[in-house]
């Protein structure tokens, strides 16, 4: 020990340390001007270590399911009432879905309207789900191989929950909307005033509720606003369902939801309304001028009469056993696995 | 010739037993950055890869070497998938502070123990929201980096009996002269 001890003392050990650093420094500007190189090498462990993570994923799973069946057990009739109650309202929903369907198609023959670009979609698991403190991430297991290309959206059942940022040749690397890099255009369709749509950055946080930020200082948002995506820039396709917008919890502006952690719910339940705050949903199939859907959601108990412009929208927390990737003309179906 | 063999052997098996607390520290990087969650994501994972650079720094610095820490750090950017460098600045700057200081952390033991190795997580901790912060021009939440340290914490005591174990068991007796 005493002989170590010398070693590491000794002033030419000093030598090292001092060259470890700068490259140390070194490597964070590297990474900073250029990080392909570390991406690269990511994507390539990543498709390495995919047969071992997809392994890993199900017992984990399995686990995780046992668990929430434990308490599930003592709720399943209260669960059973509140999904024939949600079923019967999601039919109703449909019917008027399609109702508009017609309508706009109609519309579009008799204007002679260019119809939307289709939009195709992979599906995709998630084999994992990277939870630090400085990023929000997880992998798919759908890369260049199934057409997935880095900007793509992925969603769930709910609606957006990020985009690719780096694509292997079997698996792929989704940034979560709540990430603290995520930056996306999106829209927000008043509750209040049906038509006005603001456009607004949101930008994640590292927290369940992204932040909507450049909103015009004139605009009043309200909870229970529908974000969906802009599609400004042309990355994204426009319309893409989000969330909706909560007020801010700090400094009295009301209080945010939280979506359910990944692997949690199956991706396919809503959260449940939070406290104060808004309820996350599907965005109603009609914007002004439609049918009035059957049972609408009304305004959130205790949300703010006028919030401050600044406000966060919930969603974009992954909790999807499956996920998709779309872009406006881009790739097409490759290969369907279920949840 | 043959007694030339009998010598060269352990010399190799020297050479490779250096070699654990690097590979302990690979390891522990990997192990804390499989991208699977038990809890859902709710908790992070802990920086297990400090714990041999911590353990190591201190009892065998001549294993755990600045070059080392930058090997295990440089592997927790790579598989954590943040921003490159990061870790490995973090990871070295607390080596230099553990190195220079080894006198008071070595000296500390039981519940000061923990308390020391959570004194040098902190310095990692603090040195990558801060570099965060610079490189991302502002201020990221508290709460999930003072979280990561309390799991990174938690996990000390099994992680440190492990890394004592494989040290007894297998670098401890070959201390002599490598």
């Amino acid at each position: 020990m005493a002989n170590a001890w010398k070693i590491a003392r000794k002033s030419s050990a000093q030598l090292p340390l001092v060259i470890v650093i700068a490259l140390a420094v070194v490597l964070v500007l590297l990474g900073k001007a250029n990080s392909g190189i570390f991406d690269q090498a990511r994507m390539r462990i990543t498709d390495w270590m995919a047969p071992a993570l997809e392994a890993a994923r199900s017992p984990v799973q399995g686990v995780g399911r046992w668990m929430g069946s434990i308490t599930e057990i003592f709720s399943v009739y209260e669960h059973n009432l509140r999904l024939k109650e949600e079923n019967a309202r999601l039919r109703q929903w449909r019917n008027v879905a399609i109702v508009l369907q017609n309508r706009v198609d109609r519309y579009q023959a008799l204007l002679h309207a260019v119809p939307d670009p289709k939009m195709n979609a992979v599906l995709a698991r998630v084999i994992g789900r990277a939870s630090r403190p400085f990023l929000q991430t997880m992998v798919l297991d759908a890369g260049k191989d199934d057409n997935a290309r880095p900007g793509q959206a992925v969603m769930d059942a709910r609606g957006m929950i990020g985009r690719i940022y780096l694509t292997g040749e079997r698996t792929s690397w989704v940034i979560l909307l709540t990430d603290l890099n995520s930056r996306i255009p999106v829209s927000i369709a008043s509750s209040v005033n049906r038509g006005n749509a603001v456009q607004a950055i949101m930008t994640g946080d590292n927290t369940a509720m992204p932040t909507l930020a450049m909103v015009p200082g004139t605009v009043t948002l309200h909870a229970g606003d529908q974000v969906t995506s802009s599609g400004d820039g042309g990355l994204l396709p426009a319309g893409l369902p989000i969330g909706t917008v909560v007020a801010d919890g700090a400094g009295g502006r009301g209080a945010a939801g939280r979506a359910p952690p990944a692997g949690r719910g199956g991706g396919a339940l809503p959260s449940p309304p939070p406290a104060g705050g808004a309820r996350r949903g599907p965005p109603p199939p009609g914007g002004g001028g439609g049918p009035k859907p059957p049972g609408p959601a009304a305004p959130p108990a205790g949300a703010r009469r006028h919030p401050p412009p600044r406000a966060r929208a919930s969603g974009g927390q992954a909790c999807g056993q499956a996920a998709c990737a779309r872009r406006a003309g881009g790739c097409g179906r490759r290969r369907g696995v279920g949840p | 010739m043959t007694s030339l063999d009998r010598s060269a052997a352990p010399t190799r098996l020297k050479y490779l037993v250096a070699l654990v607390p690097l590979l302990c520290g690979l390891a522990g990087a990997v192990i804390a950055n499989i991208p699977v969650s038990l809890l859902g994501g709710l908790v992070p994972p802990p920086l297990l890869a400090l714990v041999p650079v911590y353990f190591w720094c201190l009892v065998r610095p001549d294993l755990m070497t600045p070059a080392a820490t930058l090997v295990i750090g440089f592997c927790e950017d790579l598989l954590s998938g943040g921003p490159p460098g990061v870790w490995t600045l973090s990871f070295v700057l607390t080596y230099v502070l553990v190195a220079r200081q080894r006198d008071s952390f070595a000296s500390l033991s039981g519940a000061a123990a923990v308390l020391g190795f959570a004194a040098a997580a902190s310095v990692t901790c603090a040195c990558a929201y801060f570099l965060i912060a610079a490189l991302y021009w502002h201020l990221p939440l508290l709460a999930p980096i003072l979280s990561e340290l309390a799991v990174t914490v938690l996990f000390y005591v099994p992680a440190a009996m492990l890394v004592g174990a494989i040290h007894h068991r297998i670098v401890g007796p070959l201390r002599s002269d490598i």
